[in-house]
């Protein structure tokens, strides 16, 4: 009964996002940001879009149910970030209406005047969100087979989720997601609501009764301390993740931004996000209620579905099933958006728009495809590259940064080069020599590589052009 | 840094020093909840206010000029 009921909800999800567009569209700019007209309450859930995914869901919980409170380093950081793009709103809004940006290539391109730097940018941006993107795939297969106890089922869900956010992409694209985003979180809440009182409730008496037998019985989940979740790793972990999406590194946050009727929508739900992000605290309070009945070692992404199926009768865990679902299609759609525009704006470069919109098209379907088929058969080959999806992406800060400056104060040669010494330090402490930072987020050290190096590369420039100046007076 | 920049500091601050606050980082529940998770939680609340107050900030220079 459950996996009718979530291949029915996965079957809805891709009706809704057809339902986002009437007409089809030939037009890359119209497709990628709906012709930039998005009033507040669709800015809304778009934003929210971004944020709530299947971590929030499933990760939110595993993260408590493994790490007790260090859980919390994700509660912050988007309210941080959301501090940096309430000022710089104006400002990015402004410049990508007047020059027409719709990726964050277009804009580096644009203030640099490099097109290399525009394509770095996007083949980095491509490289590092990819996983994400099978990340997505990937739980929505996580969440069916966890229910239903059978891979098949799993695979089923895989393929026929990405077969119709595909579809209705190709066909609405922002706007697609946008009239699914609606839904998601609208089930996503009433899921969590649910929840949060059944949970508790069933397996300790309620909220309160959860937090006193874990007081009792495991008083270090209460506290930040010594260890791989340490101090450091939270500080700089937040640090790194607010610095990527307030100083907007990862690609699919661009079509989402430039899509608003103007900035003020975009500083309103600023303002009033951060009260909305304390959703985040319900997911997480299930798994401090999983810390009392899961047994320790379990599967922690595994621990909220595992709890709704003991607490909650068949259709209700269905329902949480379609909401857990909901939040792998639809940031899935959004993922495929900014890459796709990515490939065809940034990396393959055509005159013709109608190819530029092909090249799109076929990006959507290919990138789908690829992270689909390795989710299936492969699942552990890009998750290492997932690794880099924050600490690689956030490299771009900088970069990024200088350019929202109404003056450009250096040129691309020191960009490019903080960036690729920024990238050089993430790779190799993430990969090579892992330990030498210890709990320090490796992306926030790169970050600091990367600054210097662009730092000692200006110093460099004007050396050079004072010089060569002296020499032509 | 402008007037209108100062309003969110503060909770961006509680937030970042969050688990090095020897009165919040440690056992004990506050609303029989964790100290971390209700400190946290206010202190994200407390930015909607302030990036109101920041908002009503910018208008005014807006209108000065």
């Amino acid at each position: 009964m459950i996996l009718t009921f979530t291949l029915a909800g996965i079957v809805l999800i891709g009706v809704l996002g057809f339902v986002g567009r009437r007409k089809p569209v030939a037009d890359l700019a119209e497709w990628t940001v709906g012709g930039r007209r998005f009033g507040a309450l669709t800015m809304w859930f778009l934003q929210a879009g971004e944020v709530f995914t299947t971590f929030t869901f499933l990760g939110m919980a595993g993260l408590a149910f493994s790490g007790g409170v260090a859980a919390m380093y994700a509660l912050p950081y988007v309210p941080i970030a959301y501090v940096v793009l309430f000022f710089l709103a104006k400002r990015l809004w402004t410049l990508g209406k007047e020059r027409g940006y719709l990726t964050q290539g277009d804009f580096l391109e644009d203030r640099y005047s490099s097109r290399a730097l525009g394509t770095l940018s996007a083949v980095l941006g491509v490289v590092f969100v990819l996983p994400y993107l099978q990340l997505q795939i990937t739980g929505l297969g996580l969440i069916v087979r966890l229910v239903t106890g059978d891979s098949a089922s799993g695979t089923l869900s895989m393929i026929t989720g990405s077969v119709l956010v595909v579809a209705f992409v190709l066909w609405a694209g922002l706007r697609g997601v946008a009239a699914t985003s609606y839904f998601k979180d609208g089930i996503m809440l009433v899921a969590l609501v649910v929840l949060i009182v059944a949970v508790p409730t069933h397996f300790a008496g309620g909220i309160p009764a959860v937090f006193h037998k874990i007081e009792q019985l495991h008083p270090e989940k209460l506290i930040v301390h010594s260890g791989a979740n340490d101090h450091v790793w939270f500080v700089t972990s937040m640090l790194v993740s607010a610095i990527g999406v307030g100083l907007m590194t990862l690609p699919h946050s661009w079509p989402a931004l430039m899509s608003a009727r103007d900035p003020k929508v975009l500083r309103r739900n600023y303002a009033w996000m951060p009260v909305y992000e304390l959703c985040l605290l319900l997911p997480m309070i299930v798994g401090f209620a999983a810390i009392l009945v899961v047994p320790k070692g379990s599967d922690p992404n595994g621990v909220l579905l595992t709890l709704s199926k003991d607490a909650l009768p068949g259709w209700v865990t269905g329902i949480i099933v379609v909401a857990a679902t909901a939040t792998a299609m639809v940031p899935a759609a959004g993922i495929l958006i900014g890459i796709s525009s990515l490939v065809a704006r940034n990396i393959v470069r055509v005159r013709s728009g109608r190819k530029q919109f092909w090249i799109n098209h076929g990006t959507v379907v290919l990138a789908s495809t690829l992270a689909l088929v390795l989710g299936i058969f492969r699942p552990d080959l890009l998750a290492n590259l997932l690794l880099l999806t924050y600490s690689g992406s956030v490299q771009l800060a900088p970069a990024n940064l200088l350019g929202f400056l109404r003056r450009v104060p250096v040129g691309k040669g020191p960009v490019f080069a903080g960036l690729i010494a920024g990238e050089l330090v993430v790779v190799w402490l993430t990969f090579v020599d892992t330990h030498l930072v210890g709990t320090v987020n490796v992306g926030l050290v790169g970050l600091a590589v990367n600054v210097v190096v662009l730092g000692l590369a200006v110093v460099v420039e004007r050396f050079v052009v004072t010089a060569s100046a002296k020499e032509a007076a | 840094m402008r007037s209108y920049h100062w309003p969110p500091l503060l909770p961006v601050l509680a937030l970042v020093l969050m688990p090095f606050l020897p009165f919040v980082n440690t056992t004990g529940l506050w609303l029989g909840l964790p100290r971390m998770m209700v400190w946290g939680g206010f202190w994200c609340l407390m930015f909607t206010p302030a990036l109101l107050l920041s908002e009503r900030l910018m208008r005014g220079r807006e209108e000065e000029r």
